[in-house]
C-alpha cells in the first residue's frame, strides 16, 4: 500500500525538472486517473466508435432487416454512395427538417420570452412564493409521453380545450384539432410551450437572481425606473445565462419525439413529421434501415461541426 | 434649500427596534457625521432618509415639504453605499452618465456633464475604460461623482472610505469637504471612525442602539459629553470614567474614589452641578489627556498604580489601576514608569466632569 | 428583489393576478388527466354540455383495470396488468442510474481531481447533442446481437450510457467545488486514495450525490422512445405500455390511460421538487448554479 502523492505536489525540490522521468507516485496517479475514468471511456466508445462504424458500413449499402441476412453481409448489397443521394433529393427528409425548424423558430423564443415574463414576476419575495414556484415547475417534470398524452386528450374535439373556448366565445366550439394539418401543428407547438416554459423559468429565474441588490437599489435612486433597470443592469448581466437556455432548448428541441409522437404520431399525414419522427417511421416502417444509416451519420456530422465551436467558446476545456 | 428633519422616527424589523424615536434637523448645506458603533442605527437612518425604507412610526422632511410617502427614486437624493455598487458591466463613463440618461437629457449634455464631473474627481483618463477591475479608490471617485452629477441636494454617504487605504484617506477626506462646499449639499455622512467624524463635521449625532445619544458639534461633544456612552466612545483613548462618591468638606466638595484617593476640591460649576445628584454615587470623568503627574506628597490626589505602558510614537499611553477601577493617562513619548509602580496623579480641574451612576447622564448645570 | 421602489397596490394585484393565470395553465393539463383517472367508462367521451371537469361519479375502475380485475361492464382485453410494466420502468431506471452514477461519479473524480480522461467533458456534453434515433439501427443492432433486446438489464444499460453526461457533468460540478485541502491534509497523514475518497469525500457529497442520482432517475424513468425500440412484449416500460393501451371495443382507453399517467408521472414529480435545489445545476450541466 503505497502513499500516493497529490497531483499537484510537484517534484521534491533538489531534483531537476526532467518531464519524462515520472516519479512511482505519480505513475501510480497517473494510473489511478485512468482506471477511474476508464468504464465511462470503454461505454462511450461502445455508444459511439461501434454504432459510427457501423453506420458508415450499412449507410453504403442498400442492405435491410427484410433481407434475411445479418448487416454483416452488407457488403453483398454494395450501393456506394446511393443513400446520401437519397437524402438529398428526398422531399420527405427535408421538409421534415424544415418541420422541426420551424417548431424550433416558433417556439423556443416564445418559451424564452415567457419564461423571462415568468422570472420578471417571481424575482422578489412574496407571500406563497415557494409554493407557486414549485407548481410552477411541475410541467417539465411530467414524463413527456405522458405530457403526450394529456394533450391528445386536452385536443380531442370534445375535449377540455374545445370546452373552454365555448365557454369563452359564447358559442359551440368544437374544433377537430388534431385532424387538421396546421392546427395539429399548432397543438404539438402548444403541447411543447406547456412543457418546457417552466425550464426557461427556472434558469431565468436563477440568472436574475445573480442580479446584484445594490446596484438596482443604485440605480432606482439615480432615478431609473423599472424598464431603465431591466434594460440597463439586468439585461446586460443576464445575456449570457439567456444565451444558455436558448442553447439548452434549442438542442433539445432538435430531437422532439416522445410528446409529438404520442398526440399524433406524425399525422395527419406529415403534417407533424419531425425529423424523429420521421426517421423512426423510415425505421420503424419502412425497414430502410441503410438510408436511415446515411441520414444518421449527416446528422451527426453536421451537429458535431456546429457544435464543437460553440461549445469550445462557452466552456473552454482545462 | 435642503434642510432635512427626521421627526420621531423609529424603525422596527419585527421584534428588532433598529431606531428609536429619532429626532434630528439637519440644517441646509450642513454636514453631519452620523458616528456610532455597528448596530447602532446609523445606516438605518440614511436608508430612511434615501427612501431605502419606510418607517414603522415618524416622518421625514425634506425643508417643509413631508417626503416620508415619496418613493426612493423620486426623493432627489444622492447615496454613496459602501461598497459603492458601481455598475460593474458598464463603463466609467456609463456610470457616470447613469442619472442623466435615466432622466433622457440630450447627448451633448450629458457629454458634457460627464466631462465636467470626470475632471472634477480626476477620472478623465479612465472614462472608457470597464470598472470591473479598478482599485477601490478610483471606484469610490466613481460612485461620488455618479451620484453627483445628478446635483442632488442632499448627499448621503455610508462609510465612503472605509475601504480606502490609509495613505488615500486624508486626502478623499479633503475632497468631500471641497465637493460639499462647491456644489453646496447637505450632507450626512456615516462612520465609526471618530477621527474622521471630528475633522470633517460641522455637527456630530452619536447614536447607539437606535438611540441618540448626542447631537453637537465635534467640539461639544469632545469637551462636553453629555452621557458616559459618548464620553466613552469619543476620544482615543476615550474618558476615564471613575467610580465615586460625592463628599463635603468645609463647603468644598469632593469626590472620594476609594482605593485611587480622592480628587481636589471640584470647581464652583461643578460643585453646584453636583448638588443636582440624585445620590451621592457618581462618575467622575476625566480624560487621559488632563491626567498629570504630581510630584511629592499632597493631601489630595490620585494614586493609581501602573499596568502597563503603551508607547505610541508620539506619546505614551499609561494604562493604570487600583482596585477595581482602571484608568488610562496619556503623556509624553519619553515618560517612563516601571510596571506596578504607584503614580501620584492629580485631575485638571478643567478637564473633569461628572456623570450620574445610575442614569449616566452629565451633571451639568443647565 | 426587482421591485426595489416601493409598489402601488395596482402592482401587486396585477402581478398575483398573472401568476394565478400561469399556475392554471400549469395545472389545467395535469388536472385534466387525474381528473379522467378517476371517472367512469360513460363519461371518458363526454363532450359539450356534458363535459365536466370533476368526475360526476369518481371511481377506482380505472385502476382496478389496468391491474387487471376489473369490475367493469366493459370486456377489455388487456394484455398485460401494468403491474409488470411498474417493474420494467423501476428495474431498467433504477439499474440504469446506478450505472450512469458509478461510472459518472467515478469519472468526475478522475477528471477533477487527477486531470484524465481530459475528452470526457466534451465528448459527454456532445453526447447528449445528437438524437437518439441516430444512433438507434446500430443499438438495435447491436443489442440484438447481444441478447439484450426486450430485457430489463439491456434497457439499464442503454439507460446508464445515455445519462452518464448528467452524472458526470453534475458529480465533476461538485468535486470542483469541494476545495482539496480536506483531502490533501488526509493524504498527508498517510490515507489512501482509496479511503480519502471514501472516508472524507463521499460523505461531504452525501446529499449532491443523491441528488444527481434522483435526477438521473427522472430522465430514465421519463424515457420513451428506447425503451418502445428495444422491447417488445417482456419488459414494456410504463410509457410504451401505456401507448399500446387500446382495445376494439372502446378504442382509446382514456380512464385506464389517464391512471396509467397518473402513476407513471407521480414519481419525477414528487422527486424534481425534492431535488428543487440541483435542478438548474443538472439541467444546464454545470453552467449556471442556483
Amino acid at each position: 500500500m503505497t502513499i500516493a502523492q497529490s497531483p499537484i505536489d510537484f517534484a521534491a525540490p533538489g531534483l531537476s525538472t526532467q518531464p519524462a522521468a515520472l516519479n512511482a507516485d505519480e505513475r501510480a496517479t497517473r494510473r489511478l486517473g485512468t482506471y477511474l475514468t476508464l468504464p465511462t471511456q470503454i461505454l462511450l466508445a461502445f455508444i459511439v466508435i461501434f454504432p459510427l462504424l457501423m453506420e458508415l458500413y450499412i449507410s453504403l449499402s442498400s442492405w435491410t432487416p427484410l433481407d434475411g441476412r445479418n448487416w454483416l453481409y452488407a457488403y453483398r448489397y454494395w450501393a456506394g454512395l446511393d443513400n446520401y443521394w437519397e437524402l438529398i433529393s428526398n422531399a420527405r427528409f427535408w421538409q421534415s427538417i424544415g418541420r422541426t425548424l420551424f417548431i424550433m423558430v416558433v417556439c423556443v423564443p416564445v418559451e424564452l420570452l415567457l419564461g423571462l415574463g415568468l422570472a420578471l414576476l417571481f424575482a422578489g419575495e412574496f407571500r406563497g412564493k415557494r409554493l407557486f414556484y414549485s407548481i410552477m415547475l411541475m410541467p417539465m417534470m411530467v414524463v413527456p409521453a405522458v405530457a403526450g398524452y394529456m394533450f391528445f386528450m386536452l385536443f380531442q374535439s370534445g375535449g377540455p380545450i374545445n370546452n373552454i373556448l365555448s365557454t369563452l366565445s359564447g358559442g359551440a366550439v368544437s374544433i377537430a384539432w388534431l385532424s387538421r394539418p396546421n392546427l395539429a401543428l399548432a397543438a404539438v407547438m402548444i403541447a411543447d410551450i406547456w412543457q418546457w416554459t417552466p425550464l426557461m423559468f427556472l434558469i431565468l429565474l436563477a440568472g436574475l437572481l445573480g442580479v446584484p441588490e445594490d446596484q438596482l437599489r443604485m440605480a432606482t435612486l439615480l432615478g431609473a425606473g423599472p424598464w431603465w433597470r431591466f434594460r440597463l443592469i439586468v439585461l446586460p448581466r443576464i445575456r449570457a445565462i439567456l444565451l444558455i437556455a436558448l442553447a439548452i432548448r434549442t438542442i433539445e428541441i432538435f430531437k422532439v419525439f416522445d410528446t409529438l409522437y404520442i398526440m399524433t404520431t406524425g399525422g395527419p399525414g406529415v403534417s407533424t413529421e419531425t425529423i424523429s419522427v420521421y426517421i423512426y417511421k423510415v425505421t420503424m416502417e419502412d425497414l430502410q434501415w441503410s438510408y436511415v444509416a446515411a441520414i444518421a451519420l449527416v446528422i451527426l456530422v453536421v451537429l458535431s461541426a456546429l457544435a464543437a465551436p460553440a461549445i469550445k467558446r462557452f466552456a473552454p476545456a482545462r | 434649500m435642503a434642510a432635512i428633519t427626521l421627526e420621531n422616527l423609529s424603525k422596527n424589523f419585527g421584534a428588532f427596534a433598529a431606531l428609536k424615536e429619532l429626532n434630528l434637523e439637519v440644517r441646509d448645506r450642513e454636514f453631519v457625521a452620523l458616528l456610532g458603533p455597528s448596530g447602532c442605527g446609523k445606516t438605518t437612518t440614511m436608508n430612511l432618509i434615501s427612501g431605502l425604507l419606510h418607517p414603522s412610526v415618524g416622518r421625514i422632511l425634506f425643508d417643509t415639504r413631508d417626503v416620508t410617502p415619496i418613493p426612493m427614486d423620486r426623493r432627489g437624493v444622492g447615496f454613496v453605499f459602501q461598497n459603492y455598487a458601481i455598475f460593474t458591466h458598464m463603463t466609467v463613463r456609463q456610470n457616470l452618465a447613469f442619472g442623466l440618461r435615466v432622466r433622457r437629457l440630450p447627448p451633448s449634455e450629458i457629454n458634457r456633464r460627464v466631462g465636467a464631473i470626470a475632471e472634477m474627481m480626476q477620472l478623465t483618463k479612465l472614462l472608457d475604460s470597464r470598472t470591473d477591475k479598478l482599485s477601490v479608490n478610483i471606484l469610490q471617485r466613481i460612485a461620488i461623482g455618479r451620484s453627483a452629477i445628478v446635483e442632488p441636494a442632499i448627499f448621503l454617504l455610508d462609510e465612503p472610505l472605509s475601504n480606502v487605504d490609509a495613505a488615500f484617506r486624508q486626502v478623499m477626506r479633503t475632497e468631500l469637504k471641497t465637493l460639499q462646499r462647491q456644489f453646496k449639499q447637505t450632507m450626512v455622512y456615516v462612520t465609526h471612525d471618530q477621527l474622521e467624524a471630528m475633522t470633517m463635521a460641522d455637527r456630530i449625532a452619536v447614536l447607539d442602539q437606535g438611540i441618540l445619544q448626542q447631537v453637537g458639534s465635534p467640539l461639544e461633544i469632545y469637551n462636553h459629553p453629555r452621557n458616559v456612552f459618548v464620553a466613552r466612545f469619543i476620544g482615543s483613548p476615550g474618558m476615564n470614567l471613575l467610580n465615586g462618591r460625592l463628599s463635603a468638606e468645609n463647603g468644598q466638595t469632593f469626590v472620594d474614589l476609594g482605593p485611587a484617593g480622592r480628587t481636589d476640591a471640584l470647581p464652583s460649576g461643578l460643585a453646584r452641578a453636583a448638588e443636582r445628584a440624585q445620590s451621592a454615587n457618581v462618575l467622575v470623568g476625566v480624560r487621559p489627556e488632563d491626567l498629570e503627574c504630581v510630584d511629592g506628597a499632597t493631601e489630595s490626589g490620585l494614586t493609581l498604580v501602573v499596568s502597563f505602558v503603551e508607547r505610541i510614537g508620539h506619546r505614551t499611553v499609561v494604562h493604570l489601576g487600583a482596585g477595581a477601577q482602571s484608568a488610562k493617562m496619556t503623556a509624553h513619548s519619553t515618560f517612563v514608569a516601571a510596571l506596578g509602580s504607584a503614580l501620584r496623579l492629580r485631575a485638571r480641574a478643567a478637564g473633569l466632569r461628572l456623570f450620574d451612576r445610575s442614569s449616566g447622564l452629565a451633571l451639568t448645570l443647565e | 428583489m426587482y421591485d426595489v421602489s416601493r409598489p402601488s397596490s395596482w402592482f401587486w394585484v396585477l402581478r398575483y393576478a398573472l401568476i394565478f393565470l400561469a399556475l392554471i395553465i400549469a395545472l389545467i393539463p395535469i388536472a385534466w388527466m387525474a381528473s379522467m383517472a378517476f371517472k367512469p367508462v360513460e363519461e371518458w367521451t363526454a363532450a359539450g354540455t356534458d363535459l365536466h371537469w370533476l368526475p360526476l361519479r369518481p371511481t377506482l375502475d380505472n385502476f382496478r383495470m389496468i391491474f387487471g380485475s376489473s369490475n367493469s361492464r366493459l370486456i377489455v382485453s388487456i394484455e398485460q396488468t401494468a403491474a409488470r410494466p411498474i417493474i420494467a420502468s423501476l428495474l431498467a431506471a433504477s439499474v440504469g442510474t446506478a450505472i450512469a452514477m458509478i461510472c459518472g461519479t467515478l469519472a468526475a473524480y478522475g477528471v477533477s481531481r487527477f486531470d484524465a480522461g481530459r475528452n470526457l467533458p466534451l465528448a459527454l456534453l456532445q453526447l447528449r447533442i445528437f438524437p437518439p434515433m441516430a444512433v438507434m439501427i446500430p443499438v438495435m443492432i447491436m443489442w440484438t446481437f447481444l441478447g439484450l433486446v426486450d430485457t430489463w438489464y439491456g434497457l439499464a444499460l442503454i439507460y446508464g450510457i445515455v445519462t452518464l453526461p448528467f452524472a458526470f457533468w453534475l458529480m465533476k460540478t461538485f468535486f470542483d467545488e469541494m476545495p482539496r485541502e480536506l483531502e490533501e491534509a488526509a493524504l498527508v497523514e498517510g490515507c489512501t486514495r482509496f479511503r480519502v475518497f471514501y472516508r472524507i469525500t463521499l460523505p461531504v457529497l452525501m446529499a449532491p450525490f443523491a441528488s444527481a442520482a434522483l435526477l438521473v432517475f427522472i430522465f430514465n424513468w421519463s424515457d420513451y422512445l428506447i425503451a418502445l425500440l428495444l422491447t417488445t412484449k417482456e419488459w414494456r416500460t410504463i410509457p410504451v405500455y401505456m401507448s399500446s393501451l387500446s382495445s376494439s371495443m372502446t378504442g382509446q382507453l382514456y380512464g385506464a390511460k389517464a391512471a396509467l399517467g397518473l402513476i407513471a408521472a407521480l414519481p419525477p414529480v414528487v422527486l424534481g421538487l425534492a431535488i428543487q435545489r440541483y435542478l438548474v445545476r443538472g439541467l444546464t450541466f454545470g453552467a449556471l448554479k442556483q
